[in-house]
């Protein structure tokens, strides 16, 4: 099944913000990746209004026009809505659908009236629990794929998921410091389960005429990394959270080698591997998300972004308005910014500002700098024989990327942290059914409800 | 004055903050010691060896309390202090609790725990990952645990207090719109006459919101959890939790 062995850019150089080699157009006049960057405007309901249809709805339809609003307001060209489903909304197929149809209403009203582009992202939840029940035959995968093709009926742009495949795995291991697991959980396991759930959106979003836009390792990678932290927290080591990021841009790569187009998901930061692979638009967000978790990479994240994003930001008050329409306004000012540097030629003076700001930064956002992105990808694209085989060559590359470059300074910790898990990677089974093999029969026993055929093994 | 170069953009507060060196206590003999040192090397695989060693001279409970229970001690001084990370923290936590299971099956009956907790993550919720290290600290220290997994309905909550009369009750969830459901089992929980402390924590659950219902305690680090159950255990009321971690 992969397919990606080369690499979409001759050089890490030639990546930038704002130009994808394959752009995607969709929605209300809007283009992305075509030489110009978007706002994506992610916007979280407050608790309680997700109690009813009717109250979630309207909570949607301020947040919305807030944006829209502001977007107006301060002349911004376009922007991006992504409906981020809270689990109410895939649970109930009519909720999604009706938001999305909503949402795409409120667009339309100001694309008539002003002109403004828009374009509406719905991304499905993954209810799925892995440990508990038969995840390619289950109540929430039919909810969600009902959702999808409802979400896609009222409006939606663009499918995208946050897929939850090996996390039982991945879940154990990270807090074990097991790269075997990490490995096992995210390489193989979330890339077969990609595999399935691509498949299944890609039809829907065919059968529909919208497009399929991505996947991000958000339940795995980004756990590593919320859990490795700030410089401070002692929960996972930065390094094996950085090596965790590698393997997960193997697996979030399945989702295109099905047929997935872009733009990818703003929480994916492995995107800048994706792109160098596969040169699809990508959605980054940084800075701009510090409204749901700290970033070691703010800046760093937005060099060859197409859309950027706020991750997502909850409904309320603020001096500046409500938070949909202050975080328009940032993520506007900051595109605008990316925007006039493009029109005056200065685009890779402030690329290498955005990289320059973060890259030694953290053993993460120095993988995720677009020349390692690149090298990353380069070991991935040149070792695409079997999932097991590109995501290990993916981490063995990013790991000996961190220890070879001396201004990527390490505590010993961190440093023999690496180190091991370079021996662990290295001592592996060459085949990956002998890797499969291994593994199933070691956490079948670790980790009570681990069921091999949610995978297809 | 300060002139900004590509040096000083950011700075490296966790390469001021290297760990100090690791000590670890001694244990009683040489038996005992090596039963210790496995549990704060998180020796999975060796632990089994060394307790039998230790049982062919002492009896169980002094393999648990000076072997087992002290190297856990250790594990966790070792962790406050800032020299372990997490993952050393759960193997550690895993070694131990193969070893007592070692003990317990000598001994013929389980060790006597301080107390019992139920833990769950929110209906809706599947990102159960800070429970089930909630889960792994209380355990280490002595606690047991009623584990009632991720996505459980407020129900089955309420009903597994009321079966297993725990000193305290859990609540793990990523998402600002499933910890909603925190709140309608503490009202349930009142209503019913169960007034023990109810811990919320996890992701995007907030003081702010935990505390706005009775029996609220809001908990910001799963590494917290031990110290509550031994507060609770101890007899403090949700009120005087509340007070002392989120006051």
């Amino acid at each position: 099944m992969p397919k990606y062995t080369t690499m979409a850019y001759n050089s890490a150089e030639e990546m930038i913000f704002g130009s994808a080699k394959y752009p995607v157009k969709y929605g209300r006049d809007f283009e992305v990746g075509g030489g110009f960057v978007y706002p994506e405007l992610v916007p979280h309901p407050r608790p309680g209004s997700e109690e009813t249809k009717k109250s979630l709805m309207r909570e949607y339809e301020r947040m919305v026009n807030d944006s829209l609003e502001r977007a107006v307001t301060l002349g911004f060209p376009g922007i991006q809505i992504e409906l981020e489903h809270v689990w109410q909304m895939t649970k109930n197929p009519d909720w999604g659908g009706d938001i999305a149809a909503q949402t795409r209403r409120q667009q339309e009203d100001y694309y008539r009236k002003y002109g403004l582009k828009s374009a509406i992202r719905a991304t499905i939840a993954d209810n799925r629990k892995p440990d508990q029940e038969n995840i390619r035959d289950c109540k929430s995968l039919e909810l969600a794929l009902k959702t999808f093709e409802t979400s896609a009926a009222g409006g939606a742009d663009n499918l995208s998921m946050e897929s939850v495949g090996g996390k039982e795995i991945s879940d154990y291991c990270i807090v074990r410091q097991d790269i075997r697991g990490v490995l096992f959980g995210i390489g193989v396991l979330g890339s077969r389960d990609m595999e399935f759930m691509w498949k299944k959106i890609v039809e829907i979003a065919n059968k529909y005429g919208v497009t399929p836009g991505g996947d991000t390792n958000c339940a795995q990678a980004n756990v590593a990394m919320f859990m490795a932290g700030g410089m401070l927290d002692k929960s996972v080591p930065h390094t094996f959270a950085a090596v965790t990021r590698a393997i997960g841009a193997a697996r979030t790569l399945t989702a295109y080698e099905m047929g997935a187009k872009g733009p990818t998901k703003d929480c994916a930061y492995e995107d800048p591997i994706i792109k160098a692979i596969t040169g699809i638009p990508i959605a980054t967000e940084g800075k701009t998300c510090a409204c749901a978790h700290a970033d070691l990479q703010g800046n760093l994240i937005a060099a060859v972004c197409d859309l950027w994003s706020n991750e997502a930001v909850e409904y309320h008050d603020m001096f500046g308005g409500t938070t949909p329409a202050v975080f328009t306004e940032i993520l506007g000012y900051d595109v605008a910014l990316m925007n006039t540097a493009i029109a005056m030629g200065k685009a890779h003076d402030l690329k290498a500002m955005l990289v320059n700001s973060d890259k030694y930064r953290d053993p993460h956002s120095f993988v995720v700098a677009p020349e390692n992105a690149y090298l990353v990808g380069q070991a991935l694209a040149a070792n695409n024989t079997s999932y097991y085989n590109r995501a290990k060559a993916a981490a063995i590359k990013a790991g000996e990327l961190i220890l070879g470059d001396k201004k990527m300074l390490l505590s010993n910790f961190e440093r023999e942290v690496l180190q091991k898990t370079l021996r662990d990677l290295q001592s592996f089974p060459d085949r990956e059914q002998d890797f499969i093999d291994q593994c199933t029969a070691l956490y079948r026993k670790a980790i009570p409800g681990f069921n091999p055929a949610n995978y297809g093994l | 004055m300060v002139t900004a170069t590509l040096d000083n953009v950011f700075v490296r507060y966790d390469l001021k903050k290297e760990a100090a060196e690791k000590k670890v206590a001694a244990g009683r003999d040489d038996l005992l010691q090596k039963v210790l040192t496995a549990v704060v090397d998180g020796e999975e695989e060796n632990i089994a060896a060394v307790v039998n060693e230790a049982l062919t001279v002492h009896d169980p409970l002094t393999v648990i309390r000076e072997g087992l229970v002290k190297g856990m001690a250790e594990v966790s001084r070792l962790w406050d202090e800032g020299v372990y990370f997490l993952p050393q923290t759960i193997i550690s936590s895993d070694t131990m609790l193969a070893g007592v299971d070692i003990c317990e099956k000598k001994m013929g009956r389980p060790m006597d725990k301080k107390g019992t907790v139920v833990t769950h993550t929110a209906e809706g919720d599947i990102h159960d990952l800070g429970q089930k290290i909630v889960n792994a600290l209380l355990r280490a220290n002595g606690y047991e645990v009623i584990d009632l997994g991720k996505d459980v309905p407020v129900d089955d909550v309420v009903n597994a207090v009321k079966q297993y009369k725990p000193a305290l009750v859990t609540g793990t969830a990523l998402m600002t719109t499933t910890m909603t459901a925190f709140r309608k089992i503490a009202n349930r929980l009142v209503h019913d006459g169960f007034e023990i402390p109810f811990i919320g924590g996890g992701g995007a659950v907030s003081l702010e919101y935990v505390t706005s219902f009775d029996l609220g305690i809001w908990g910001k680090d799963a590494s917290q959890a031990p110290d509550m159950a031994s507060d609770a255990v101890s007899g403090a009321n949700w009120q005087k939790l509340r007070e002392k971690y989120n006051g």
